[in-house]
């Protein structure tokens, strides 16, 4: 026990440092389980308590998060013509994601983490893990050039305004990281809704442009690969011709499926795949599912939210395919799933079990309507191209109500039973 | 019939009176804090609103302007009238509510007959005049609006009995958090606007 007896050592006085004593509960309940119990009142004693369930997400995520990381530069080096197989050049393509992700992930955490310990020591209370998880998410739901202001930016917002304001972890009536996500869209449009946006490492992405390396690329990591005799960073590359940065949500408006698919040299299998530009962590649907299986499995997500929100997907494009009127209401319902961002929503964000609907039937509805309006958002309103993100947070302000709704509904079938 | 549904859907979900115009906020916040008044509340404004913005429509159609019953131009009398006939609806609301249930008739207290003066029922009469509708849209509108101003009253009641409990900064306790969660929805709500139906049941 040589880790206790040095938290034990290290542990500073709480009436004379009460901030370092709060920072130092936070660290030290991350590591060991505290042994001190609660005498009055009634409680649940369950080995799943919320530290488990947070980090049991963060594992689902971690298929996903590779995947990203080596995406981001796969579609780098697509852009420029060059390295076109998936595992060709892999070091490059790794590192360079890398070098994109670590920032975003760094401001994120440091920003909300720091504002999570700063609350929770002005309002008395323990550091709560709630962070932990939309630290992890947000990086995944961003594109990969978003400026890191603007990211810190959202996050103070979406901590601050939608959380803190509610009474801190747990009790937020909005999903955090989609809040985040939000402020962004709305705030600063330009660096999340264009068409052009998502293929990073371009000052712009016109024919021609140079890729903007830093000293990370060609000095530091160009002299580690050299010892190895691997691939290097070539400054001089540039966009190729007939290239277009655009989202398949962009194309499949005006081109349809056919005009989706012709865009990507192995067709499908790429949107299934995920070797196709978008938000970080999106694009790859084995891994999203895998990481689904496992949340299931562990019973972390709903499985009626997840089920209510693929229904209501598929029947709201089966009724669009036979309405059929614009390119994109013709987009098979089954491949409805394989653009955007649908998988990515439905199995980590519409089934976070603090802002979804809480009784069983009200998650078959909550789920149900966020597939529901996702769809008609992303195929019937011209000025958004994706609906996810928006149909949840939709149905978030929603969820107390159906929740109320089922409740009263259930009391009144008791009552005419007794 | 296609326009009736257009304007239906529109102003009850994409112009959403109080999440879009921010209209009606005082009685929106003010009985707001549990979801069986606002429920009440709801109903009647869905009630006013539905029937004084048709009624509206055929007076100032048909009374107020030079080609109307009386022959003279009296559109200047378009506010007295149309705060009269809320008024009187109000009235008829109140009665019924009084004589239905009397519990939901105290706990509404002043907010029933301040429906008068509700800025989301004499904004609807005057956007009517102002865009122009004829009389399906109109009775479509006034359903639709006071059917959103319904749905928003009854989200924002259940969300604040949700947090009821919460462990809210006390400056924010009260209006402060049923500000910022009306913004919040707000924000929500944007996700529908831009969406034209109209557009759409031209195919």
């Amino acid at each position: 026990m040589g880790l206790i007896r040095f938290f034990k050592k290290i542990e500073p006085d709480k009436t004379k440092h009460p901030f370092m004593h709060t920072l130092y509960d936070g660290f030290f309940s991350f590591v060991f389980v505290p042994n001190h119990t609660t005498s009055n009142g009634v409680h649940i004693r369950d080995g799943m308590d919320l530290k488990r369930l947070m980090t049991f997400v963060v594992i689902a995520l971690i298929p996903a998060y590779l995947f990203g990381i080596y995406n981001i530069g796969h579609q780098h080096f697509i852009a420029m013509k060059e390295f076109p197989g998936f595992f060709e050049a892999a070091n490059l393509k790794f590192f360079y994601g890398l070098i994109k992700i670590i920032p975003i992930f760094i401001v994120a955490n440091v920003v909300g983490l720091g504002l999570e310990f700063y609350y929770a020591y002005k309002r008395g209370h323990n550091i709560e893990e709630g962070f932990l998880v939309t630290g992890a998410l947000i990086p995944l739901i961003m594109p990969p050039d978003i400026p890191l202001w603007i990211l810190a930016l959202a996050v103070v917002f979406a901590v601050i305004i939608g959380k803190e304001a509610f009474g801190g972890t747990g009790m937020n009536i909005w999903n955090i990281a989609l809040l985040t996500r939000m402020f962004v869209f709305f705030a600063y449009p330009t660096s999340i809704t264009g068409d052009t946006v998502w293929v990073s490492g371009f000052e712009t992405l016109k024919v021609g442009a140079a890729a903007d390396y830093s000293w990370w690329h060609t000095g530091l990591l160009n002299t580690i690969f050299d010892w190895f005799g691997w691939l290097k960073f070539d400054p001089s590359g540039v966009i190729a011709d007939g290239f277009s940065g655009a989202t398949p949500l962009g194309i499949g408006a005006e081109g349809g499926w056919e005009g989706i698919v012709s865009r990507y040299p192995n067709g499908v299998s790429d949107l299934f795949w995920g070797k196709i530009p978008g938000s970080i962590g999106e694009t790859s649907k084995p891994l999203i599912i895998l990481g689904g299986i496992f949340l299931l499995v562990t019973r972390v997500a709903s499985w009626r939210i997840m089920l209510g929100a693929v229904l209501g997907t598929a029947l709201t494009a089966i009724l669009l395919n036979f309405w059929g009127a614009t390119p994109m209401m013709q987009i098979p319902w089954y491949y409805q799933f394989f653009i955007g961002s649908a998988l990515f929503a439905i199995v980590f964000m519409a089934t976070d079990p603090v802002t979804a609907a809480s009784t069983n039937k009200g998650k078959w509805i909550y789920g149900f309507f966020i597939g529901f309006l996702a769809i008609v958002i992303r195929v019937l309103n011209p000025a958004y191209p994706e609906g996810w993100m928006l149909a949840i947070i939709f149905m978030n302000t929603l969820a107390p109500m159906i929740d109320y709704y089922t409740i009263q509904n259930h009391i009144k079938k008791r009552l005419k039973r007794a | 019939m296609l326009d009736f549904f257009n304007t239906f859907i529109k102003s009850a979900f994409i112009e959403n009176m109080i999440l879009s115009y921010f209209l009606g906020m005082c009685s929106y916040l003010a009985v707001s804090k549990s979801v069986k008044t606002a429920t009440g509340l709801g109903l009647a404004v869905i009630f006013v609103q539905g029937i004084t913005i048709p009624v509206n429509w055929l007076i100032s159609e048909y009374l107020l302007v030079e080609t109307g019953i009386f022959g003279i131009d009296l559109t200047f009398l378009r506010f007295i009238l149309f705060i009269a006939v809320i008024a009187s609806m109000v009235q008829l609301v109140e009665m019924v509510v009084e004589k239905v249930s009397p519990a939901l008739y105290n706990s509404l207290g002043i907010f029933l007959p301040l429906i008068t003066v509700n800025c989301a029922i004499l904004g609807g009469s005057l956007f009517m005049i102002s865009r122009e509708y004829n009389f399906p849209n109109a009775v479509a509108f006034g359903l639709g609006g006071g059917m959103g101003w319904a749905l928003a009253i009854i989200a924002i009641a259940a969300i604040r009995e949700k947090i009821r409990y919460s462990n809210i900064p006390a400056p924010l306790q009260g209006l402060g958090i049923a500000f910022i969660i009306t913004g919040l929805m707000g924000m929500a709500f944007m996700s529908l606007m831009g969406i034209d139906p109209a557009a759409f049941f031209k195919y």
